[in-house]
C-alpha cells in the first residue's frame, strides 16, 4: 500500500450533461463525508485541460494517493485520467470511475433519483480505489524475427514482406516444395495469368532471400513462450539426401526402380512418380527426396543389388543414414498459413466420385488442362490406377477426348448435409475459369455447368462470368441429385430450377467443383499454438472485422485460407496484412503487457489447477515449490500471455488466484455499498 | 463381507514394504458397534484393523487433511505411499481428489473394499440403546448385530445408511489391490428427495431451510470432514474479505451453507459424511444433491468417475442450456 | 426493521456487467438518451467469467433485491470463453438458490451486446418488474447490528 488512502473525488458537469439531472452540489457534499476522502470538487468539465490540472494541484499540494472521477464512462476517458495521474507523479491504477453520465444522467430523468444513484456509484468507487494497488505496465523486449507457417502464396508472401523490411523470416513448409495450391494451379482467374509464371519467380525470392530461412520438409513441433519471444522447435524430416551436394538433376529419378509406379500429390494422383522424386519441375529448392514409405531400401531394407539412385548420383547426395534434425529457434512473432485441403467428394456419393474414372474434382481436372500435368495440358479422361495393369490396352485405345464436358458447383460448400454450411467463395469463379479453358482446347466441346447461384463478388469477376458464358457455356440452375452410368455415357440428374423441370443430362465427363475446407491436420497447429476455430473450423480470427488477422493471442496472426476460403488476392492481402502487424510488433521492438494481470498468493493455493483449465491463454502453469520442506503444486501466472479476464478468479475455490484491480476484496465492498439502499 | 483374516493379511504385506509409510484403515471403536480410524504405522498394528458395516467414515478425507509440519531445513520429506481402504462411495472422493491434482497417484496406494453398504449408527443406537461394546456383521441382506453375548438379526434395508439404499458404485473405482470380489450395483438414485423438495412452493422451501439453517452452530464439521474440502485456507474463514461473518444467525449461517454447497458443486460424490457428522442433523446432503441431480441432468457430469475427467465448472459446452438467460 | 409495502417498493438491483459487451451497451443507452429505471447499480467487470456466483450470494445478504449478470452473446466474448463459463455457474447457482425458496425472479442474467442499448432497457424493466414482483428480500439479509 501507498500508506492510508488520501482520496481527492472530482465529479464533472459535463456542461449540463450531467448536471442536468444529477445534483452535483449534493454528491460533493455526500462525497465529502466518505471515509478517507481528503476532497471532493465539481468542475464543469473534468476531462479538459484546467479540469486535468485541478486534479494534478490537489495531488501535489494535498498528498493524494487515490482519484475518484465520476463523469463519463471509463470507456471513454479512463485512459484520459490515467495519464493525468502519472503527469502528477501517481501510479496510473489509483484512478477509479464513477459513470454518471451514461449510466446515469443520461438516462434518468428524475433529478432525486438520478442523485441518489450518482451518490451510490461514487461511493462505491470509493470503496473500490482505497483498496486498489499500483500496477506496472510492464514491457517485454521483441525478437526481431518471425516464424512462419505453411509456404503457399500466404506464407510465401508474408516472408518476403517481413524478409524485405529487415527482418528474420523462418518459412516452414511440411512438403518438400514451397509453392501450395497455387502452384499447382494452371491459370488464374479473370485475367487468366498462368498460375506459375507469376508464382515461380516469388518461390525463388523465398529460397534466395538473405532474410529468409526456408525451413522445407519440415514441420513445427513445439512453440513455447508468448509475444514478442517464441521459443520455436522444428523437426526437419531427413530427405535421405544431402542438399547441399544435391544438384537436382533427376538422374536419380530416372533409374528407381519404382519410378512410375507412385502417384504424384502434385498431380492430385494422375500422375505418376518414383521413390525418389521432386514434386515438380519448379519445386524450390530443386532438391530430391526420398519418400521412405515407398523407397525399397528404406521400406524393406533390399532394392535389387543396390539402390540405383544411389550408383546414378554423381554428387554423391544420397545417403540412407540421414536422420531427422531439430532446429531451435526464437521468433518475436507467429504466422500461421497453413492453408485448406479440398472437400473429398466421396463424401457425396450420389456423384460417384472415385467411382467412375470420368468424374474428377476440380484440382485433378487444373492438373489436366495444365501444360505441366501428366497429359501436357490434354483435357482428356484419366485413366486412374490402371496405368499398370492395363498399360499395353491403353497404348492401342488412346486417350479418350472428351466432347461433352459437365461442371457441378458447390460441392462440399453451402452444404449442411456434409457439415459445410458455408461458400467456399473461389468455386464460381474457377469453375467458370475452367469451362473457359476447356472451350479453348477443344472449341466444340458442349459444357454445361451446374450452379445453385454465381457468385461473381471481385474485382473483374462479373465481367469474366459475362464472358464465359458468351462463349456458350451453358449455365442449368439446380443441384444435381445423382450420376449414373448409361452405356459409355455419365447421366447427371437434376432439376432445373428456374423452368421447373426435371432434367437428365448426358455427359462425357463431369468436373466436381469441390469447394475449401479446413485442413485434416489443422488440430495440430491448435494444440501447438492453442488457437480456437470458428464454427466452420477455420481457425479463429480476434475480431471478424476489425481484426481478422490477429488471433486471440497476442503475436499469432492468420494468412490466407488457414482462417477461411479466400481466392489469391485475397490470400495475398491478407498476408501483407498479417505481415505488417507482425512487423508493428517487430519495429517497435517492445511490446506492452496487460496490467490487470491475474496474481496467485502461493502459500494459499492448493494446485488443483481449475485455473489452468479455465484460462482461455494458457498463461497459468503449475509449478512446484517447496512449501516448508515439502514439494508442493501451485498456480503460476505467465503475465506476459494473461490478458486480464478473471475466469480464473471466479474458478478458484480457495480465493488463491485474484484478477488486480479486480480482486475479491475490491469487489465485495462495492457490492456492500451498492446493497444497502 | 471382505475376510478380515485376510484384510489383516494383505495391511502387513502393504505396510512392512518399503515404500509405504502408513496404512490408514478402520478399527473396533471405543463405543458401542462404532468403529474408527485406524493409523497403521508398521506391521505390529494390522491386527486391530477390521472391515464391517460400522466402518461408516470415508477415510480420504486423512489424505488431505495430513498436516505437513514444517521441515527442519535438511531433513528431506517422506513421500512414500500411504495406504487407503476405501468403499466404493470412498473411493470416488480419492478420483475427484486426483482430478484436482490433490496429490500424485503413486502417492496412494488404494486398497478397495467392494461394499455392500454400511449402517446409520444413528438408527443402530436407536434400535439397540445402551449397547456398550458389540460388533456388526452381514450375513446376504441380514445385519447381524452382536453384543452382551448374544446375536440379533435384522433385515439389512432397515438400518443401512440412506446413501447406500441409492449407492451406484458398490465397487471402488480406482484400487490397487481390492480385497474382495466386484459388487454388482444393487441400487440406483431417483432423487425423489430433491424432487420433492423442489415441489414445494417458494415460502416453503425457505421456511424449511430457514428453520435447518438457523439451527446450525457454525462447528465447521461439515466441512473439516469432507474430503473434497481441503483448502489450504477456506475463503469462509477469511478476514480479507470477509465472505461470512462469525457471527450464528440466519443470515452468516445461510451464507455459510450455500458457499458451502457451491464449492462442492460438480465435486460432492456423495459420500454422505457432512450429513453422518451434523450434531444438529442439518440435512447437508439434501444441498449437495441439489446440485449433484442439476449437474447430472444438465450437463451429463458426475464428479469421482474418471481421473482423467476435467473439472466441471473449468469447463463449457457452447450448447450448455441457457432458457432462463435475457 | 419496517417492511416496505409491496406498493411504492422501490428495488435495489447490483448488477455485474463485462466491460466490452453489457457495459459498452449501457453506455449505448445512455448516449442514445434511452430512459430506462433507476434501480439498478453497476459494476464493471472485464468479463461475466471474473463474476464468481458467490458475488451474487454476497449481493442478496448485503440488501440487494435482485441480481443481474450480463455479458456478451455466446460465442462474442472478449476472451473467447468467459460467458461460457459463466453459463453454468450461474445456471447451478440460480437453480440452488430457487430450491432454497429464494425467488429466481432475483437472480437473473443476461447477453446484451455493445449496440444493444435498447436491449439493455428491456432487461432493466424486465428486472426491475420481476423484483418488484416478489418484494423485498429479506429472507437472509444481513442484520446490521446496533451495540
Amino acid at each position: 500500500m501507498n500508506g492510508r488512502p488520501k482520496i481527492g473525488v472530482y465529479i464533472c458537469h459535463c456542461g449540463i450533461n450531467i448536471a442536468h439531472t444529477v445534483d452535483v452540489d449534493e454528491v460533493v457534499k455526500f462525497a465529502s463525508t466518505l471515509p478517507d476522502v481528503i476532497v471532493a470538487r465539481d468542475y464543469r468539465y473534468m476531462c479538459s485541460d484546467p479540469g486535468q490540472a485541478l486534479i494534478v494541484e490537489d495531488i501535489n499540494n494535498m498528498g493524494l494517493n487515490r482519484v475518484v472521477v465520476a463523469s463519463c464512462s471509463p470507456r471513454m476517458h479512463e485512459p484520459t485520467f490515467r495519464k493525468t495521474l502519472i503527469t502528477a507523479g501517481l501510479n496510473p491504477y489509483f484512478l477509479e470511475m464513477a459513470n454518471i453520465r451514461e449510466q446515469c444522467s443520461w438516462v434518468h430523468e428524475d433529478k432525486i433519483a438520478g442523485t441518489e444513484k450518482a451518490k451510490r456509484l461514487v461511493e462505491s468507487a470509493v470503496v473500490k480505489v482505497r483498496r486498489l494497488e499500483p500496477l506496472e505496465v510492464k514491457e517485454v523486449d521483441v525478437e526481431p524475427s518471425a516464424l512462419i507457417i505453411g509456404a503457399g502464396i500466404a506464407g510465401i508472401q508474408a516472408a518476403l514482406d517481413i524478409a524485405d523490411a529487415g527482418f528474420k523470416v523462418y518459412l516452414v513448409e511440411k512438403t518438400p516444395s514451397v509453392g501450395g495450391h497455387m502452384a499447382q494451379l494452371d491459370k488464374t482467374f479473370p485475367t487468366l495469368d498462368c498460375s506459375a509464371c507469376i508464382l515461380t519467380p516469388k518461390m525463388v525470392d523465398v529460397a534466395n532471400h538473405p532474410n529468409i530461412e526456408l525451413l522445407t520438409y519440415s514441420q513445427v513441433e513445439d512453440i513455447s513462450g508468448y509475444v514478442g519471444n517464441f521459443e520455436v522447435k522444428v523437426r526437419k524430416k531427413s530427405r535421405f539426401v544431402d542438399v547441399d551436394k544435391c544438384t537436382g538433376c533427376g538422374a536419380c529419378a530416372e533409374v528407381c526402380r519404382q519410378a512410375g509406379r507412385i502417384p504424384n500429390e502434385f498431380d492430385e494422383g494422375l500422375g505418376m512418380r518414383g521413390a525418389i522424386y521432386i514434386p515438380f519441375p519448379q519445386a524450390v529448392p530443386a532438391k530430391y527426396t526420398i519418400d521412405k514409405e515407398n523407397c525399397l531400401f528404406l521400406s524393406r531394407g533390399k532394392c535389387g543389388e543396390s539402390p540405383k539412385c544411389q550408383e546414378a548420383c554423381e554428387a554423391g547426395a544420397i545417403n540412407f543414414e540421414l536422420q531427422d534434425e531439430i532446429v531451435e529457434f526464437k521468433v518475436g512473432t507467429i504466422i500461421v498459413a497453413t492453408g485448406f485441403d479440398i472437400f473429398d467428394a466421396r463424401k457425396k456419393p450420389e456423384y460417384a466420385y472415385g467411382v467412375y474414372d470420368n468424374v474428377v474434382n476440380a484440382l485433378e481436372f487444373e492438373r489436366l488442362v495444365s501444360a505441366s500435368g501428366p497429359t501436357g495440358g490434354n483435357v482428356v479422361i484419366p485413366q486412374r490406377g490402371k496405368k499398370k495393369k492395363k498399360k499395353e490396352d491403353e497404348e492401342e485405345l488412346g486417350p479418350v477426348i472428351p466432347k461433352n464436358i459437365t461442371f457441378i458447383q458447390c460441392v462440399g460448400s453451402r452444404d449442411k448435409s456434409v457439415g459445410n454450411e458455408y461458400c467456399s467463395r473461389v468455386c464460381c469463379m474457377y469453375t467458370a475459369k475452367q469451362a473457359h479453358l476447356v472451350k479453348d482446347k477443344i472449341p466444340d466441346a458442349e459444357i454445361t455447368i451446374f450452379y445453385m447461384d454465381v457468385r461473381a463478388f471481385g474485382k473483374g469477376y462479373e465481367e469474366f462470368y459475362d464472358r464465359v458464358r458468351r462463349e456458350g457455356i451453358r449455365y442449368i440452375r439446380g443441384n444435381p441429385s445423382e450420376i449414373f452410368k448409361r452405356g459409355d455415357k455419365l447421366v447427371v440428374k437434376a432439376e432445373d430450377t428456374l423452368t421447373a423441370t426435371p432434367l437428365e443430362h448426358e455427359t462425357d465427363m463431369v468436373v466436381l467443383s469441390v469447394g475449401l475446407e479446413p485442413r485434416s491436420d489443422r488440430r495440430e497447429i491448435i494444440d501447438i499454438l492453442k488457437l480456437s476455430s470458428s464454427p466452420d473450423l477455420f481457425y479463429l480470427e480476434a475480431h471478424p472485422k476489425l481484426r481478422p488477422v490477429d488471433t486471440a493471442t497476442d503475436g499469432i496472426f492468420l494468412a490466407g485460407c488457414c482462417q477461411g476460403p479466400k481466392d489469391i488476392p485475397d490470400a495475398v492481402g491478407q498476408a501483407k496484412g498479417a505481415a505488417s502487424a507482425a512487423m508493428i510488433l517487430l519495429a517497435s521492438g517492445k511490446v506492452k503487457v496487460e496490467a490487470q494481470t491475474s496474481v496467485v498468493d502461493e502459500a494459499t493455493c492448493r494446485g488443483c489447477g481449475f485455473c489452468v483449465e479455465v484460462c482461455p491463454y494458457s498463461a497459468i502453469e503449475l509449478v512446484e515449490i517447496n512449501r516448508a520442506g515439502w514439494p508442493v503444486m501451485v498456480a503460476r501466472v505467465n503475465e506476459a500471455l494473461c490478458k486480464g479476464c478473471g475466469a480464473c478468479s471466479a474458478a478458484c475455490l480457495s480465493g488463491s488466484i485474484q484478477q488486480r484491480s479486480f480482486r475479491d476484496t475490491q469487489i465485495l465492498p462495492q457490492i456492500e455499498v451498492l446493497g444497502v439502499k | 463381507m471382505v475376510d478380515n483374516a485376510k484384510l489383516k493379511d494383505v495391511a502387513k504385506e502393504v505396510i512392512s514394504r518399503e515404500d509405504v509409510r502408513l496404512l490408514i484403515g478402520y478399527r473396533p471403536g471405543t463405543y458401542g458397534f462404532r468403529a474408527r480410524p485406524a493409523f497403521v504405522e508398521n506391521s505390529d498394528q494390522v491386527d486391530e484393523l477390521i472391515f464391517s458395516p460400522a466402518c461408516v467414515s470415508n477415510l480420504s478425507s486423512y489424505l488431505t487433511l495430513e498436516e505437513k509440519t514444517p521441515l527442519p531445513r535438511g531433513v528431506e520429506p517422506d513421500l512414500r505411499k500411504v495406504a487407503v481402504m476405501v468403499k466404493g462411495c470412498d473411493s470416488r472422493a480419492l478420483v475427484q481428489q486426483l482430478v484436482e491434482k490433490a496429490y500424485d497417484r503413486e502417492h496412494i496406494l488404494v486398497l478397495g473394499i467392494p461394499c455392500r453398504g454400511v449402517v446409520d449408527m444413528a438408527k443402530v443406537e436407536n434400535r439397540f440403546p445402551g449397547v456398550i461394546s458389540g460388533e456388526i456383521a452381514m450375513e446376504g441382506d441380514n445385519l447381524v448385530f452382536s453384543f452382551d453375548g448374544k446375536e440379533e438379526t435384522v433385515p439389512k434395508e432397515e438400518l443401512l445408511a440412506e446413501k447406500c439404499k441409492r449407492c451406484r458404485y458398490p465397487t471402488p473405482l480406482i484400487s490397487d489391490l481390492l480385497l474382495d470380489d466386484e459388487v454388482e450395483r444393487f441400487a440406483d438414485d431417483d432423487y425423489s428427495d430433491i424432487t420433492a423438495m423442489e415441489g414445494k412452493s417458494t415460502e416453503e422451501k425457505w421456511a424449511f431451510w430457514e428453520e435447518q439453517f438457523s439451527r446450525c452452530i457454525r462447528c465447521y464439521s461439515c466441512r473439516n470432514v469432507c474430503p473434497m474440502c481441503y483448502c489450504e485456507d477456506c475463503v469462509l474463514d477469511r478476514l480479507k474479505p470477509v465472505w461470512a461473518r462469525r457471527s450464528v444467525d440466519i443470515s452468516e449461517n445461510t451464507v455459510y451453507h450455500i458457499s458451502r454447497a457451491y464449492h462442492l458443486a460438480g465435486r460432492c460424490i456423495q459420500c454422505g459424511e457432512c450429513e453422518r457428522v451434523c450434531p444438529v442433523d442439518i440435512p447437508l446432503m439434501l444441498l449437495n444433491r441439489k446440485f449433484y441431480r442439476d449437474v447430472e441432468e444438465l450437463y451429463d457430469y458426475e464428479p469421482g468417475i474418471k481421473v482423467e475427467e476435467k473439472p466441471l465448472l473449468s469447463t463449457f459446452s457452447v450448447d450448455d442450456k441457457e432458457d432462463f438467460i435475457l | 426493521m419496517a417492511e416496505e409495502t409491496r406498493e411504492g417498493f422501490e428495488p435495489n438491483i447490483v448488477a455485474f456487467l463485462c466491460n466490452w459487451c453489457s457495459y459498452a451497451g449501457a453506455d449505448l443507452a445512455g448516449t442514445s438518451r434511452i430512459q430506462y429505471p433507476s434501480n439498478v447499480r453497476v459494476i464493471r467487470v472485464m468479463c461475466t467469467g471474473r463474476v464468481n456466483p458467490l458475488f451474487v450470494m454476497n449481493a442478496l445478504q448485503q440488501g440487494a433485491d435482485g441480481v443481474l449478470v450480463s455479458g456478451c452473446h455466446p460465442g462474442d466474448c472478449h476472451y473467447m470463453q468467459g460467458n461460457y463459463y459463466a453459463r453454468r455457474r450461474f445456471t447451478l447457482m440460480r437453480n440452488f438458490l430457487e430450491y432454497l425458496g429464494v425467488d429466481p425472479a432475483r437472480v437473473r442474467m443476461s447477453w446484451v451486446s455493445a449496440s444493444e442499448g435498447s436491449k439493455w432497457k428491456e432487461v432493466i424493466e424486465e428486472v426491475v418488474e420481476g423484483v418488484k414482483a416478489v418484494g423485498p428480500m429479506d429472507q437472509f439479509k444481513r442484520r446490521q447490528l446496533n451495540w
